[in-house]
C-alpha cells in the first residue's frame, strides 16, 4: 500500500467530526469519498493534507505514506510533504491562485520551490499543458482572465508537474459547468493513467464519482457508511443509506411524463 | 428505496432527514452566550456601564452635587487628593471626584446626540442613494464627498467658533462632520441589499418602494451602522473633549472633561490631579466604547463570531 | 389547450451588451413545464427575471393569458405579480436575514391584504405543512434551518398568493441529493394539486427531464434547441445538445472514457463580451462545423418534429 490510514479520528473542542477506520490507496487508484454536507468528507481531505492544525483541530490514529508515519510530521516536514507528495485541488481554483501573478510565472515559481532546475522548468511546464489540453499561452494570461474550467485544468497541471503521488480533489467539478465538469473528469482521468497518480476524489454526487473511481467509500454525520469497489457500491450496495443516495439521484428517462 | 423518501414527503409536518446540518443561532443580538465569547466586548461593557451608571447617580453619590455648578471655596483651593476630597480639588476649591462623575453626563449626552443625529442625517441619505441609484446617487454622493474632503476635526472647529461657543453646539458642529461617513457605509449596503435575492422577491411579492425600504433595507443596513456607531462613540467623546479644550465647547462652569483638562494643563506640574482624573475619565470611557465597538463587531461578523 | 404565459422575440441585455438575442418561450395552461436548459452565461436567469420584469427588455414581447406584460401600469403588474411568482436559487440568499418564517411566508399576505390578520397565522401554518414543514419552524430564523428546509420556506412563500406560474430558477442546484430528491417530489405533487405552470430553469438535464413536456436549450443568449422533453434527451440533435448530453454523467461505474470531450474552447468571460456577430456562437466548439456555419448565423427551423439553429440539423440526425 502507498497510503495506508488507520482509526483516523478528526474532532474540533472534543468534539469528533469525522473517523475513518481504514482507508488504503495503491499508486494510480482512484478513490471516491461520497457525502452529503455534514458528512465529513472535506474534514476527512483536511486531515490528510496535513491542515485540520490550521482550523485548531486534532487529528489522532495513523497516517502512513510509502512507510512513513504523516501525523507526527511538524508544520515544516509537513511543507516538504504537501505539493512534492500529496497535493489538493479545490471547488474554486481560481481562489487559490495569487490574481496579481501570470500563470507563467505561479508554475515557475511553483516548480523552483520545489526544487527543480530552471533548464527542467521549461520543457515540464509545457508538458504538463500539454497533458491537460491548455495551450501554452495560457502562462501570459492573469487569473481572472480564464474560465473556471481552464483554472482546475492549470492546477492540475501543476500537479501532474510536481509528480505529486496523491491528489486529492474535493469537489473539483461542482462548481462547473456539464461540459466543463466532464473535461475536468477526463484530464483527471489522463493523469491517473500517464503519471499512476493516485485520487482521491470528493464529492456530493455518487455519479460524478462513477466516472473515475475505482473504489468507494460513503460517508454519512462524521462516519463510513460503507466501503469498497466501485463495482460493488454501484451494483450491490449493502447499506440503506448507500442505496438512498444512489435512488435520489435523477436520470434522465427514469419517470416517464 | 423511493418508499422512503416518499414518506417523508407527505404533506404532513416531516422532520428533515438526518443528512442535513442544522445550526441553531439566534438572529439579530446573539445573546449573552455568545458575547461572553468575547471578553473584550465584556470588558467594555461593564466598564461603560459603570460610567454611565456613575454619571447618572452623580447628585445621589457625590459627596459635593453643588460644586458641579458655579460655586468658589477659596478655602479650598488645590488640595491635593485626600479623603475628603478623592480627586482633589480645583483652581477654584471645587471637588474633582464630583465634576468628573458629573461630567460624564455631559459627555454621554454629547454622544448619543451626535450619534442620533448624524445616524439619522447618515442613513437616510445613504439608504435613498443605495436604494434609487442613478443621478440621485451621483448627486449625494458628490455631496458626501465634498464633506469628507475636510479633516472633521477641522470642519467642526470652523463650525464651532462659528457659532457661539456652547456644549450644543459643539455637539451639532461634530454631527455636521460625523453624518457623511454614515452615509457612505449605509450606501454601500444599501445598494448590496438591494442585489439581493430577497429584495427582489419583495418586489415580486408587491412590496412597495417603502416596504422595501423599511422592512428589508433598513433593518439590514443598519447592522453595520449600528456597530460603526459604538465604534465612534469614543472618537466622539475625544472630538468634543478637543473642541471644550480649544475653548469651542462647554464652558465653565459646566464640567466638561475636555474642559477640565484644558483648565488643568498650566497646573499640570504643581497640581497634577486636576488634568490627570478629567484625563482618565476620558480615557476610560474611550476604551470601554472601543472595546463594545470592537467586539460587537466580532459579534456580528459572520466569519468570525459565528460558529 | 391554451398559453399561459408566451414570450416573443425577447432581447434582453446589460448596459449595451446584449446577452438573450431573441428568445421565444411558451408555457401552458398548468399542468405544465416549461424546462430552459443553460450553462453559465446562457442567459438562463435574465430571461426569468425579465419575466417577472425585474429586469428590462430590449425588445420583444411576453404575453400573460393575452395581457401584454411589458406594457402594463403598475396597479396591473402587481395583478400579474399575484399570479406570476418567482423561486430562487437557495444561494441568491431569497429570505431576508432579520425576518422569522412566519413574517417572510406572511409578507405577500399582508402585503395583498388576502388574508384577514387574525387568520394570517393559520394561513402561514398551512403553508408551511403544504411544503412539507411543521409550524415549529414558523419562529425560526433564515439561518437557522437547513439548505433543504430554506428551499421550501422559498416555495410557500411564492405559494401564499396562489400563483398560476411560477418561475423556477435552478431550484435544487444548491440542494445535497436525497434533499434534491425531496423538493422535485414536492414540486411534482404541487404541480398537480395546484395545476400549476412553470419555467423550471436548471443546468441539470436529469431534473428538467423529469419535471417538463418540453424544453429549450440555450447557448449564449439563444435557442438552439426546442421541443418535447423526451425527444431531446434521448435523441439530442444539435451538437451543443449532444455535447451536454454526453457530459451527464451515467449514474454506474465502467462506461468507456469519451476520447474526444476535451476542447480548449474560448474562455466563458470573454465569450459573454462577444456581441451577436455573424456566424453560429457554437461554431469554435462544434466538431461538425463547416465553412458556412462562420459566416451565416443559423435560424430555428423544423426538423424531425422539433426546431433546431443548425446547418448541419440532417446531418446531426444520421450520426
Amino acid at each position: 500500500m502507498m497510503l495506508e490510514v488507520r482509526d483516523l479520528r478528526i474532532s474540533y473542542r472534543d468534539q469528533v467530526v469525522a473517523s475513518v477506520p481504514t482507508l488504503d490507496l495503491e499508486p494510480g487508484q482512484v478513490l471516491g469519498i461520497a457525502g452529503e454536507s455534514g458528512s465529513g468528507k472535506s474534514q476527512t481531505a483536511l486531515a490528510l493534507m496535513g491542515l485540520t492544525r490550521y482550523a485548531n483541530g486534532v487529528v489522532s490514529g495513523s497516517m502512513v505514506l510509502d512507510g512513513r508515519e504523516l501525523l507526527t510530521l511538524s508544520p515544516r516536514q509537513w511543507r516538504l510533504v504537501r505539493g512534492r507528495d500529496i497535493a489538493m485541488i479545490l471547488q474554486s481554483p481560481r481562489a487559490a491562485l495569487n490574481p496579481t501573478m501570470k500563470l507563467g510565472a505561479l508554475f515557475s515559481r511553483t516548480l523552483r520551490l520545489h526544487g527543480m532546475d530552471k533548464e527542467e522548468r521549461g520543457p515540464r511546464m509545457v508538458q504538463a499543458l500539454a497533458e491537460v489540453v491548455l495551450d501554452a499561452e495560457i502562462l501570459d494570461r492573469y487569473p481572472h482572465e480564464i474560465s473556471g474550467g481552464q483554472a482546475q485544468r492549470f492546477a492540475i497541471a501543476l500537479v501532474a508537474a510536481l509528480r505529486v503521488k496523491v491528489l486529492i480533489a474535493d469537489e473539483p467539478t461542482s462548481a462547473l459547468d456539464v461540459t466543463v465538469q466532464a473535461e475536468v473528469i477526463d484530464v483527471l482521468r489522463n493523469l491517473r493513467n500517464r503519471h499512476g497518480t493516485a485520487i482521491i476524489f470528493i464529492s456530493h454526487d455518487l455519479s460524478v464519482i462513477g466516472e473515475l473511481a475505482d473504489a468507494v467509500m460513503v460517508m454519512r454525520d462524521g462516519a463510513v457508511v460503507e466501503q469498497g469497489s466501485a463495482e460493488s457500491i454501484f451494483n450491490q450496495p449493502t447499506q440503506e443509506y448507500t442505496r438512498m443516495l444512489l435512488a435520489a439521484i435523477p436520470v434522465i428517462g427514469g419517470r416517464s411524463r | 428505496m423511493k418508499d422512503l423518501l416518499n414518506s417523508e414527503m407527505m404533506p404532513a409536518p416531516t422532520p428533515d432527514l438526518q443528512g442535513e446540518p442544522r445550526r441553531r443561532r439566534p438572529a439579530a443580538w446573539p445573546g449573552w452566550r455568545v458575547a461572553r465569547r468575547f471578553p473584550l466586548l465584556n470588558i467594555g461593557m461593564v466598564l461603560a456601564a459603570l460610567v454611565i451608571l456613575a454619571s447618572l447617580l452623580a447628585p445621589w453619590i457625590t459627596p459635593y452635587p453643588a460644586d458641579a455648578g458655579a460655586v468658589i471655596h477659596p478655602d479650598l483651593v488645590l488640595e491635593a487628593p485626600s479623603f475628603a476630597h478623592w480627586f482633589g480639588t480645583d483652581a477654584v476649591g471645587r471637588d474633582i471626584f464630583t465634576r468628573v462623575l458629573f461630567g460624564g453626563r455631559v459627555s454621554i449626552a454629547i454622544v448619543v446626540g451626535v450619534l442620533l443625529i448624524s445616524a439619522v442625517i447618515g442613513l437616510s441619505i445613504g439608504l435613498a442613494a443605495g436604494f434609487f441609484g442613478g443621478w440621485l446617487d451621483a448627486v449625494l454622493m458628490r455631496v458626501t464627498d465634498v464633506f469628507l474632503a475636510f479633516p472633521a476635526l477641522l470642519l467642526a472647529v470652523a463650525l464651532a467658533a462659528m457659532l457661539s461657543a456652547s456644549a450644543v453646539n459643539a455637539a451639532l458642529a461634530i454631527a455636521f462632520t460625523w453624518w457623511p461617513w454614515y452615509a457612505r457605509l449605509a450606501r454601500g449596503q444599501a445598494a448590496s441589499i438591494r442585489r439581493q435575492g430577497y429584495a427582489d422577491a419583495a418586489i415580486v411579492l408587491g412590496a412597495g418602494r417603502a416596504r422595501l425600504l423599511i422592512r428589508h433595507l433598513l433593518p439590514n443596513a443598519s447592522t453595520a451602522v449600528f456597530v460603526q456607531m459604538s465604534l465612534d462613540a469614543a472618537g466622539i467623546i475625544l472630538t468634543a473633549a478637543t473642541l471644550s479644550y480649544l475653548g469651542l465647547g462647554a464652558q465653565d462652569p459646566i464640567p466638561e472633561w475636555g474642559l477640565m483638562v484644558a483648565q488643568g494643563q498650566p497646573l499640570a506640574t504643581t497640581a497634577w490631579w486636576v488634568i490627570t482624573f478629567p484625563g482618565l475619565a476620558i480615557l476610560v470611557t474611550a476604551v470601554a466604547f472601543n472595546f463594545i465597538g470592537d467586539g460587537l463587531q466580532n459579534v456580528f461578523d459572520p466569519k468570525r463570531g459565528r460558529s | 389547450m391554451s398559453d399561459l404565459l408566451t414570450v416573443r422575440g425577447l432581447r434582453l441585455g446589460f448596459g449595451k451588451t446584449e446577452v438573450v438575442h431573441g428568445v421565444d418561450l411558451q408555457v401552458l395552461e398548468g399542468p405544465y413545464g416549461l424546462g430552459v436548459i443553460g450553462e453559465s452565461g446562457s442567459g438562463k436567469t435574465t430571461i426569468g427575471r425579465a419575466v417577472l420584469r425585474l429586469h428590462p427588455a430590449l425588445d420583444g414581447s411576453i404575453t400573460y393569458r393575452g395581457c401584454d406584460v411589458l406594457t402594463m401600469t403598475r396597479v396591473e403588474l402587481s395583478a400579474y405579480r399575484r399570479e406570476v411568482q418567482l423561486v430562487f436559487q437557495d444561494g441568491d440568499g431569497a429570505l431576508d436575514p432579520r425576518m422569522s418564517v412566519q413574517s417572510a411566508i406572511a409578507e405577500p399576505l399582508a402585503i395583498h391584504r388576502t388574508v384577514a390578520r387574525g387568520e394570517r397565522r393559520d394561513r402561514v401554518a398551512a403553508l408551511l405543512a403544504e411544503v412539507g414543514l411543521g409550524s415549529d419552524l414558523l419562529a425560526r430564523y433564515p439561518h437557522e434551518l437547513s439548505g433543504g428546509e430554506r428551499q421550501r420556506v422559498v416555495i410557500a412563500r411564492a405559494l401564499a398568493l396562489e400563483p398560476k406560474l411560477l418561475v423556477l430558477d435552478e431550484p435544487t442546484s444548491a440542494l445535497d441529493v436525497t434533499v434534491q430528491e425531496r423538493v422535485l417530489q414536492l414540486i411534482e405533487r404541487l404541480r398537480e394539486h395546484r395545476s400549476l405552470g412553470y419555467i423550471l430553469i436548471s443546468h441539470n438535464l436529469a431534473v428538467i427531464d423529469r419535471l417538463s413536456e418540453s424544453c429549450v436549450v440555450l447557448y449564449q443568449g439563444a435557442v438552439v434547441e426546442r421541443g418535447r422533453t423526451r425527444d431531446l434527451l434521448t435523441t439530442p440533435l444539435h451538437p451543443y445538445t449532444r455535447a451536454l448530453r454526453a457530459a451527464v454523467p451515467e449514474l454506474g461505474v465502467g462506461r468507456p472514457p469519451s476520447t474526444s470531450r476535451l476542447t480548449d474552447g474560448p474562455p466563458q468571460t470573454s465569450s459573454l463580451l462577444q456581441p451577436a456577430g455573424q456566424g453560429c456562437s457554437y461554431a469554435d466548439r462544434c466538431p461538425l462545423a463547416v465553412k458556412m456555419c462562420r459566416s451565416q448565423t443559423p435560424v430555428l427551423r423544423e426538423v424531425a418534429g422539433r426546431e433546431i439553429a443548425c446547418h448541419r440539423a440532417e446531418d446531426s440526425l444520421s450520426l
